[in-house]
């Protein structure tokens, strides 16, 4: 049985400084323990930088002696997650889970994870290729991946598109403009110009 | 004379009423009688001696690295219970890192759990606030309640992790103390107590490289360890026969990986349809695999399809003896004729091989039938002659028989990977294996032709000779077992030394010879801790040191150096420490030891 009130008091917990650390963890929606959804901001410095990622969490019934099921439901390009289907590859929610380990800690190592990439573990063999033999391509396709799907923007980004072809350029050659600035219009106006 | 020494039959006592028939026997070798024999070194381990056989090595690292047996067990469960790894990586690495590699607190936390039961202590697991009685401190340090540990163990059991049960605190890699789990998850659940128990006796089994199950089907039940060598061959007390190794029949003096590959090759029909290719040619029509049986190459299949033998393509039936009508395809194709060639010759070559090793487990299972003729003959003889003459020659000569016509079987497969391309292209040139060849094949040979005629003596109705005849059957039965134990030994010599030693890349190993066969593994004495030993793992580790007594124990390593001087090969040859006899040939202090 899962332990309710250990994850009631993680849930409280977290919550707490939701503000300081950015990390914050909901009920899935009705009034089940078992699943939640966690956020993560971007790190700093990163690819994924200004992006929230959601995160979506099963509390299994064995919970907190198996590890919760983490996986993105926000795409994201690295080369520890897939780029699929948001599969996470990190050892502490397989074998290097302990009970000692919370929600929040977990969502923390997934942050760190993402600012400090594994490529010889991968999860994604072509991310993993890319960020080992390219990795500008690499770091701009995360930023326009973050700018696509990681902000509450992002819808923006087919506008900027949209706009874009107006102007006369072909939709093909805009996508990758935009890719290549990591999703800046102007940018990608100036270098479509260019 | 030295010759005389191999010769011993599977039951000792046998060989020595046959004193008489070596009148030739010096003193020194009549003295070896004397000696008791060395039970084997191959032992059996049975459901009842797992215990003790698992004690002797804990034992062992209790005494020499001074620590409880839990954390011993932690260790050798960590070093797949080869104490000698265990202690070179004590010398080379120290305590600390030893034990910090396996999972063993170096300090282990003395603080005396009284301080905490008088207070309320959180448990860092649920979150509550539990009283100190309901809490447990593992070695490391690491403080939880009850409750979780129980759910933590519960969990790692299911999980198939017992041998290893990891502390519940993050990145905290020593291992729990066995008795903690045991008494915790047994009040929650006997059943799953008593499989983690299992599963810490058999990892003595299932995690080390020198003890292995015996593969009967249906399973006897027992185990077997061997020390030092596990290139070797044995006979379980349930009577059977098998390659420690790899768990297959006894097949020296084949490599593991070519009896493998000969097994395979055997049951798949790939050899069939190597056949097919070469004889045949699918009808274009129904696809029947058609032979031509004769004529001209005009080839017609029972489903009335004509074709071209030479193309294998579809004709109408108008032709002459040199041309079909409206068909021409005289083009060469290289490639298809070689093919062909290559198959027809591996084919071939395969035939030739399996046909002599049939040929010899055939004679092998008739002459299983003879025992029983042979023990009539005996009977007949013994009849005859109420002076109680020794007989004992016939059933040595028959035993010889099985053994050296055994060898002779498993020559060929053998031959046929060491000669072939498959395992050793490139391994020598053209000429290397010309004469290598050659070199084993005199030697085979040679084997063969005496195999034959010992088995042709032995078949003989000797029980009906005359006196003289009879006398002159026993000395050329006696000269036969001889000749063909000493050409056995040889050609696994030759085999080993100049044959696989020889190899630059793969290595094969094969179970050394031995003259009076396949060694049987024996009961594993239990020493007179047994009683300590049979109160079970719950008693108290300190219990159990007191109970251990010294003498009974001799570390297996001890001799390990001496012996290696004996061998001038990478592995010690065993051969004559489980037989009666001394071998000359090893230095004193290994006799005396044994």
């Amino acid at each position: 049985m899962v332990d309710i009130a250990r994850v009631q008091k993680e849930l409280q917990e977290c919550n707490k400084d939701k503000d300081s650390s950015g990390i914050s963890v909901k009920l899935k929606g009705g009034n089940t323990l078992t699943h939640l959804v966690g956020s993560i901001p971007g790190p700093v410095a990163t690819p994924y930088e200004g992006g929230t990622f959601i995160i979506d969490i099963v509390i299994p019934d064995g919970y907190p002696f198996e590890p919760p099921k983490m996986q993105f439901v926000t795409r994201v390009w690295h080369p520890n997650i897939s780029s699929q289907s948001g599969a996470i590859c990190l050892d502490i929610l397989k074998k290097e889970w302990s009970p000692a380990l919370t929600i929040k800690t977990a969502l923390l190592s997934i942050q760190a994870l993402l600012s400090a990439p594994e490529p010889d573990d991968p999860q994604d063999a072509v991310v993993a290729q890319q960020y080992l033999k390219d990795y500008r391509t690499f770091a701009s396709t995360a930023r326009y991946w973050t700018e696509a799907y990681a902000k509450s923007s992002s819808v923006g980004i087919e506008e900027k598109v949209q706009r874009l072809v107006e102007m006369g350029f072909p939709e093909g050659m805009v996508r990758d403009a935009l890719n290549a600035v990591g999703g800046d219009e102007n940018a990608a106006l100036e270098k479509l110009c260019s | 004379m030295d010759d005389y020494i191999n010769i011993s039959s599977e039951e000792e006592d046998e060989c020595f009423s046959d004193r008489e028939s070596y009148d030739g026997l010096d003193n020194e070798e009549s003295d070896s009688q004397w000696v008791p024999p060395k039970p084997s070194s191959i032992k059996v381990i049975t459901k009842e001696s797992i215990l003790a056989a698992q004690k002797e090595d804990l034992r062992r690292v209790m005494e020499l690295v001074s620590l409880r047996e839990h954390h011993a067990r932690t260790l050798l469960i960590y070093y797949r219970w080869d104490a000698e790894k265990l202690f070179s990586v004590l010398v080379e690495k120290g305590k600390s890192a030893l034990f910090a590699q396996a999972g063993v607190p170096l300090v282990e936390s003395l603080d005396p759990d009284t301080t905490l039961s008088s207070s309320m202590v959180m448990c860092n697991i649920c979150m509550e606030e539990v009283s100190g009685w309901e809490v447990t401190k593992m070695d490391c340090g690491h403080c939880f309640c009850n409750n979780c540990w129980t759910e933590h163990f519960i969990v790692k059991i299911n999980e198939g992790q017992s041998k290893r049960i990891r502390c519940m605190a993050h990145k905290c890699s020593s291992i729990c103390d066995e008795a903690v789990i045991r008494s915790l998850v047994s009040k929650r659940h006997p059943d799953l107590a008593e499989k983690f128990e299992r599963f810490l006796l058999e990892s003595y089994i299932e995690d080390n490289k020198m003890v292995k199950w015996c593969p009967s089907i249906p399973h006897c039940g027992n185990a077997i360890r061997v020390e030092d060598d596990e290139f070797c061959e044995v006979e379980c007390t349930c009577g059977l026969q098998f390659c420690f190794s790899c768990l297959s029949e006894a097949h020296s003096p084949c490599s593991c990986c070519m009896w493998e590959l000969w097994l395979k090759k055997c049951r798949d029909e790939s050899e069939t349809v190597n056949w097919l290719t070469v004889h045949t040619k699918p009808c274009p029509k129904c696809h029947k695999p058609v032979e031509k049986n004769g004529g001209c190459n005009l080839v017609s299949c029972i489903c009335g399809q004509c074709f071209c033998w030479l193309c294998g393509a579809a004709t109408g039936r108008d032709h002459t003896w040199s041309s079909i009508s409206g068909h021409s395809c005289g083009r060469f194709k290289e490639d298809v004729v070689k093919n062909s060639e290559r198959a027809k010759r591996d084919l071939y070559r395969y035939m030739h091989y399996h046909n002599m090793y049939k040929a010899h487990t055939d004679s092998f299972k008739q002459e299983s039938t003879l025992r029983e003729t042979i023990r009539e003959k005996v009977e007949n003889l013994e009849k005859r002659d109420p002076s109680a003459r020794d007989f004992t020659w016939v059933t040595n000569g028959l035993y010889r028989l099985f053994r050296s016509r055994r060898a002779l079987s498993y020559s060929y497969p053998f031959a046929f990977y060491m000669f072939g391309d498959e395992l050793f292209k490139g391994e020598m040139t053209e000429k290397e294996r010309e004469i290598k060849q050659n070199l084993f094949e005199d030697q085979q040979q040679q084997l063969e032709s005496n195999v034959e005629k010992l088995s042709k003596c032995i078949e003989e109705p000797f029980d009906q000779f005359p006196e003289e005849e009879l006398m002159n059957t026993r000395m050329q039965v006696i000269n036969l077992c001889v000749i063909t134990d000493k050409l056995c030994k040889k050609m696994y010599e030759c085999i080993e030394n100049d044959l696989l030693g020889s190899l630059l890349f793969g290595i094969h190993n094969i179970a050394p010879y031995h003259s009076k066969g396949i060694e049987k593994a024996t009961e594993l004495t239990v020493c007179h801790t047994s009683k300590a030993c049979n109160t079970g793992p719950a008693i108290k580790p300190d219990d159990d040191i007191n109970g251990c007594t010294l003498e009974s124990y001799q570390p297996s390593g001890s001799g390990s150096s001496d012996q290696s001087g004996c061998s001038s090969r990478k592995r010690p040859r065993m051969e004559n420490f489980g037989g009666a006899f001394f071998d000359l040939n090893l230095p004193a202090e290994v006799m005396e030891g044994n």
